[in-house]
């Protein structure tokens, strides 16, 4: 059974159809658009401060995609994913700026490429060992161990041990030049917005096709009710550490974009807020849908950006509001989670999913 | 041996608070389900609004009182205004919309309060260290403990002997057959929600004794997870038992294990105790085992 809505007069023929990836025209002519805003309009119409802001709403995205694998396909609540996007960024900083690469790999700007897929290996690898405990508690002490994490990894390790490496103190700062990919080397806003196109655009791909398969319907299948899946033969404790190493591979990519997009690196930009602000945004977004990550990462990074421009505009009048900006950023963060979970439980992407059924069926509803 | 003795009773001491947090954390999860993760922002909404009255020259006990009322207030209110229209929700709802809270709380906080470290001053308790043989305990340290104990038995007197208390006991048993019995769950959640922020607030008033008060108080509200988990989700004793070994436990890491892992250890090694106990004991020491059908 397709979940594609298939217009009149087009039908499947067989079932590898039915599984297709764009099952019709008008999807892959949609998608083809879509590309093409990402890749020519936006690049094209965009200036410098919109950049930051949608290279702000690709880190969301690319953060929150790992936790929608973790809590919204697996059922693996995660309140410590800003740990693993730590490890990704401080993995692919030491390797940038401790490990000693031969020449022509420096030349070649394949240093940080290669520092990419290796932060996410290792990001993949922590998430892992903190994903251990999976095997044994769900729920609520799951949740506590991921905190754990975040706890252990961010403010214990990375701050008191890592962090002093090189003797720099609190902070690592990349040196103008140091990041690059190719011949390109990363140093405008808008090169950063490509290299988060590309990644965004490779991960919801990869993660898409991994959801139909046979691993995302073993993870379906574990979210739903995990010992009817264990009876059914799927192995629980593979899937469920499969999965945490797939979540903590893309926090590990997310982290390591995010050296690019940063002058200097230090653990406050991974607090716990960032964990829960991640959870956040996929509740806002819709949990168990990748339309819901984007969806929920664009909904907050804009809402935030417009408090920001309010308070702002509402600084002339009242400057103690903007020393203060901080404190209501957070307070309204709060509520609109709250308001969210109360009158809209579902998200974004069921919205978006009532619309698209109406505009199908339009203007001839029956 | 002196120093183990010394870390020893001050981490039961400081305990003795924590466990009282933690009381009104098991006291919420028992009652209506719901896991709390705005128990730091409590602790620090406490201590603020003790430390606001206690400046306006009012003595600290009465503002502890006035930081009771108060507690009953905001616990009624939030209650009513968010956690009530969740019940039977999904779990992963139930604990966002506490979180949510807690950005909310925290943000209101550091608005008003902003975020320079405070202290009580005058201070309340003598500065100089009790002297028991060769231990030396310091005056807050036992005060909060004695404070705290004694708020303990005022809260098992009010679970034991008072209609109302014996309606929450009821509900924490079994809901089902304490609402045909006629017990009002909305009174019972509202109750539930007032005791923990009282016992949060008067928590967060200790603590903030200690070292001042600022926003790392909230962390160590935060610490009454582990102090659950270690105890069981819903266990009062565990309760107590957790948040004294959560005490003793720092009070030891940061007396034995600093040397080694310089920095720090003290704050995450709670936490890191808890992820590995889970491994061995997954429902604390007096959990309930849940067994699951399909």
């Amino acid at each position: 059974m397709s979940h594609v809505w298939l217009p009149c007069g087009l039908y499947h023929q067989e079932y590898t159809q039915d599984h297709g990836w764009w099952q019709t025209p008008l999807i892959k002519g949609k998608m083809i658009f879509l590309l093409a805003i990402i890749f020519i309009v936006f690049p094209l119409t965009l200036t410098g401060y919109w950049f930051g802001v949608a290279n702000m709403v690709g880190y969301t995205a690319l953060g929150a995609l790992g936790v929608q694998i973790l809590i919204g396909y697996a059922g693996l609540i995660t309140l410590g994913h800003a740990a693993f996007i730590a490890v990704g960024a401080y993995t692919s900083t030491l390797l940038i700026l401790q490990f000693p690469w031969p020449n022509f790999f420096i030349n070649w700007g394949l240093a940080y490429p290669i520092s990419i897929i290796i932060a996410g290996i290792i990001a993949g690898l922590w998430s892992v060992l903190f994903g251990l405990p999976s095997a044994k508690v769900k729920g609520f002490y799951l949740i506590l161990t991921t905190m754990a994490a975040q706890f252990i990894t961010v403010d214990f390790i990375l701050t008191q041990y890592i962090s002093q490496i090189g003797g720099r103190g609190q902070a690592f700062s990349l040196p103008p030049g140091t990041i690059k990919i190719g011949p390109w080397i990363i140093d405008s806003e808008i090169k950063t917005y490509f290299l988060m196109a590309i990644l965004l655009t490779l991960c919801v791909v990869i993660v898409a096709n991994l959801l139909r398969s046979k691993v995302g319907r073993a993870w379906i299948a574990i979210r739903d009710n995990d010992i009817a899946a264990e009876t059914l033969g799927i192995n629980i404790i593979w899937y469920k550490l499969l999965n945490f190493f797939v979540a903590g591979f893309i926090a590990g990519l997310a982290g390591a974009f995010w050296v690019s997009n940063t002058a200097a690196l230090s653990p406050e930009h991974f607090p716990w807020f960032w964990s829960l602000w991640l959870v956040g945004v996929i509740l806002i977004g819709g949990v168990g849908s990748i339309h819901g990550v984007i969806f929920g990462s664009i909904f907050m990074v804009l809402a935030m950006e417009l408090i920001q421009l309010a308070v702002i505009s509402l600084g002339d009048v009242f400057p103690e509001l903007m020393m203060k900006f901080l404190y209501i950023k957070e307070s309204v963060f709060g509520l609109i989670i709250c308001a969210f979970l109360i009158f809209q439980p579902r998200g974004i992407s069921y919205r978006w999913w009532q619309i698209k059924n109406y505009f199908n069926l339009w203007p001839f509803s029956y | 041996m002196e120093l183990f003795l010394m870390t020893l009773i001050n981490g039961i001491m400081v305990g003795g608070v924590y466990a009282l947090v933690a009381l009104g954390w098991v006291l919420i999860y028992k009652c209506s389900g719901v896991l709390n993760l705005a128990m730091g922002e409590l602790t620090l909404i406490g201590a603020y609004v003790t430390l606001t009255f206690y400046q306006a020259g009012i003595p600290f006990v009465l503002s502890i009182v006035c930081t009771l009322i108060i507690g009953i207030i905001l616990g009624i209110l939030v209650e009513r205004i968010f956690l009530d229209r969740l019940i039977g929700e999904p779990i992963l709802t139930v604990i966002m919309v506490t979180v949510g809270l807690s950005f909310f709380f925290k943000g209101i906080i550091e608005f008003i309060w902003e975020t320079k470290t405070r202290v009580f001053s005058p201070p309340i308790f003598p500065l100089e260290p009790i002297t028991v043989g060769f231990i030396k305990i310091s005056n807050v340290y036992l005060w909060s403990f004695i404070l705290a104990i004694l708020l303990f038995v005022i809260f098992a007197a009010f679970f034991k002997y008072s209609h109302w208390g014996l309606a929450m006991q009821a509900t924490a048993d079994d809901e089902t057959a304490a609402l045909s019995l006629g017990v009002s769950a909305r009174f019972v959640y509202a109750g539930a929600w007032a005791i923990a922020f009282m016992s949060a607030g008067v928590g967060g008033a200790l603590l903030g004794n200690v070292n001042g008060i600022n926003i790392s108080v909230g962390y160590l509200g935060l610490l009454v997870l582990p102090a659950v988990v270690l105890g069981g989700l819903n266990s009062i004793p565990g309760a107590i038992v957790g948040g004294i070994t959560v005490g003793v436990l720092q009070n030891l890491s940061g007396a034995y294990l600093d040397r080694y892992f310089p920095g720090g250890v003290k704050e995450v090694f709670p936490f890191a105790f808890m992820a590995v106990f889970l491994l061995f004991k997954p429902y604390g020491f007096w959990g309930w085992e849940r067994i699951e059908r399909m």
